[in-house]
């Protein structure tokens, strides 16, 4: 019997979906660049239909791929040839919330954004918020470890999350909390992008609404300027809620777009939300608005109408910069914030040099770089340009002691800057926690972690002392 | 002990070793942390401090002290090094790990994490091995987001009681330990 029949027979009707034209809206995530059709999509209802997937695939050594919402922007999700989608996005019950805990139990593909919605009535929400959050699954933020623009007061997942139950290959139910004894599994297993286990149910933290929110917009006159301010915002003690920077490209594109009353003439833009008490942000606000001296223009936001407008510039920066480029290319790199100006300025040298355009807009709070790369699929060795472009990116981030990705994951996309950032030594500690969960490599296989054949055939092989580790690896 | 080479090479030569902050170098079983101490990097406007593990936490609170930020997590013994307390802790310290540097049980020199707050390339061992006891890694250096004084008093209460470890959890905390100190030094 073929896997699609075992499947077919073991789940409720109308739960495998299988064929060339039916698989083909599972056949990539949020980066269509990469396209691969599964052998079959696998569409459980509860977590006992999870096991019985994970127990058919198997026994049948056949790679399964978990997916939640597909809104993932590094080809996490994307399927292999002989691989089963295991989708989870008919998981969606709110099991329980406590309010007074601040904690509500869901199961994977219950959406971001949903959570907040069922939590409205008491007063709380779930604190972070990918661009995403309409459409994504909480499952999926897990995996990745999702970020969003509050994460400098807030945290990422791993911050928000109490518990998870995490399903083995083997079937095995792991549940991991907080208040565990011992290693963190529960950290351990937040980002590890469907490798380590199939998350089946989470428990989240929910954090109270603040009383009040209001929103700087500071124009400058440099890049250097504004980033200074934010430097100086942190060094007096307050946190906001978030600290976002765009450049004058970023700025244009995103006024033409949303209207939102950005200044034209500056050569970067500082948003930056205050969030508490009605004390504490009045206290906040005097002591930011006391080291604006440098910025061009400055407004507060006078109500929540006009805060909501003020950030609509900034959360529609993407499509906004998407309709003056056929397409583009999201980087996601993080760096210490004390090298942004070089960084920035690097980055348009390398610009110059690709003669692709760039936009950037940046978490500024956590040092998160957005560059989005405009170039045009349809012009021959463009695309491979930007890629180059990108890796550019990637390299000096990594150079000035920052990190690959801040918050879209590896996926497929990043397996070659992972070569920048990790020692094979390094590399090989993560193959071998993946050994520790699944020995057969069954889970995601290939994705987030590059084989140290890859990076030593790419010739990128992290030297350390001018010499490469493990001289004794064939290379070919 | 007070360079990661003189670390190393004690790994490599070793059959058991004690991961402390007391004895002597003539102490053949021991690892003594005490020494490696001192702040490596700190940047308070990025709200960041790179620290060697023997460092006592009292001596760092006097230097966050001086530009009004605190660690946003319970400290129950100021005398303790902040590499016992990473040791020992749980997520209400791990919430706070941005990187570290360990030498394992092969004697290797790793980094995982950094000082940077969004960092999601590769697992996330610089909080997997917060709890993880001393019998994984020689931990040399810990990087901690740390925040203004006001804003770490809400993260400052004492952690629950802790969950007791059950045997799923056991079993796979023992491949892991497989993972790092394949020849069992660390005890």
């Amino acid at each position: 019997m073929s896997i699609i029949s075992k499947l077919t027979k073991a789940l409720p009707k109308n739960s495998v979906i299988s064929g060339e034209e039916n698989t083909r809206p599972y056949e990539c995530d949020g980066l269509s660049v990469y396209k691969q059709k599964p052998l079959a999509v696998a569409l459980p209802s509860t977590v006992d239909q999870i096991k019985k997937v994970l127990e058919i695939c198997k026994k049948n050594n056949t790679p399964v791929v978990t997916r939640g919402a597909g809104t993932g922007l590094s080809g996490g999700a994307l399927p292999l040839k002989d691989s089963v989608v295991l989708g989870l996005s008919r998981l969606t019950r709110i099991l329980s919330i406590d309010p007074e805990a601040q904690t509500a139990i869901v199961e994977p593909g219950v959406r971001n954004i949903a959570i907040s919605e069922a939590v409205e009535e008491y007063g709380l929400y779930y604190a972070p918020d990918p661009s995403s959050q309409i459409a994504c699954t909480i499952g999926g933020n897990v995996a990745e470890n999702s970020g969003g623009v509050h994460c400098l007061k807030y945290g990422l997942t791993v911050q928000n999350l109490e518990a998870v139950k995490i399903l083995t290959i083997d079937g095995e139910e792991l549940l991991l909390s907080r208040q565990d004894e011992g290693m963190g599994l529960l950290a351990l297993m937040t980002g590890s992008e469907g490798l380590l286990g199939v998350i089946s149910e989470i428990t989240v933290k929910l954090t109270r609404k603040p009383q009040q929110a209001k929103l700087i917009m500071a124009g400058f006159d440099s890049v250097r300027d504004c980033a200074n301010t934010v430097a100086a915002i942190i060094k007096i003690g307050v946190i906001p809620a978030g600290l976002e920077m765009m450049d004058q490209f970023a700025i244009e594109a995103s006024e033409a777009f949303a209207q939102a009353g950005y200044p034209l003439d500056a050569k970067a833009l500082l948003l930056c939300e205050l969030d508490g008490s009605e004390e504490l942000v009045e206290d906040d606000l005097n002591k930011v608005m006391g080291i604006l001296s440098k910025a061009t223009s400055v407004r507060v936001s006078e109500n929540e109408e006009e805060r909501l407008l003020f950030w609509k510039g900034r959360k529609s920066a993407f499509p906004a910069v998407g309709r003056l480029s056929p397409d583009y290319y999201c980087m996601d790199g993080t760096i210490p914030k004390r090298h942004l100006g070089d960084v920035l300025e690097k980055i348009n040298d390398l610009s110059k040099h690709y003669c692709l355009r760039v936009a950037n807009v940046f978490h500024a709070g956590d040092g998160n770089l957005h560059p989005l790369i405009l170039y045009d699929a349809g012009k021959p060795g463009e695309l491979e340009k930007t890629e180059a472009f990108g890796m550019d990116i990637l390299k000096l981030c990594v150079e000035v002691g920052g990190s690959i990705t801040g918050e879209h994951g590896v996926g497929v996309e990043k397996l070659d800057a992972m070569c920048h950032q990790y020692s094979a030594a390094e590399l090989d500690v993560f193959h071998q926690i993946k050994a520790a969960f699944d020995p057969r490599e069954l889970l995601n296989p290939g994705k987030a972690v590059p084989t140290l054949h890859r990076c030593a055939e790419l010739g990128n092989m992290h030297v350390h002392h001018g010499k490469l580790p493990h001289p004794e690896l064939e290379r070919f | 002990m007070s360079s990661i080479a003189e670390f190393q090479k004690k790994v490599k030569h070793s059959h058991q070793l004690r991961i402390t902050n007391y004895g002597d170098s003539s102490d053949e079983g021991l690892v003594n942390m005490s020494s490696y101490s001192g702040v490596v990097e700190y940047y308070p406007e990025e709200l960041v401090i790179t620290l060697k593990a023997g460092t006592v936490i009292k001596e760092i609170n006097k230097e966050l002290a001086k530009n009004n930020q605190a660690f946003p997590f319970f400290i129950g013994n100021p005398e303790q090094t902040i590499g016992s307390l990473y040791a020992t802790s749980g997520a209400e310290l791990s919430d706070s790990v941005l990187g570290v540097q360990i030498v394992n049980g092969k004697g290797e020199l790793l980094n995982f994490g950094g000082q940077v707050m969004k960092n999601v390339a590769g697992y996330d061992v610089s909080r997997l091995l917060v709890g993880s006891m001393g019998k994984l890694a020689i931990i040399t250096q810990i990087s901690f987001k740390i925040l203004p004084e006001k804003a770490a008093q809400n993260f400052q209460q004492e952690a629950p009681i802790k969950n007791k470890e059950n045997s799923l959890r056991l079993i796979y905390e023992a491949k892991l330990k497989k993972v790092f100190d394949p020849y069992g030094v660390f005890i």
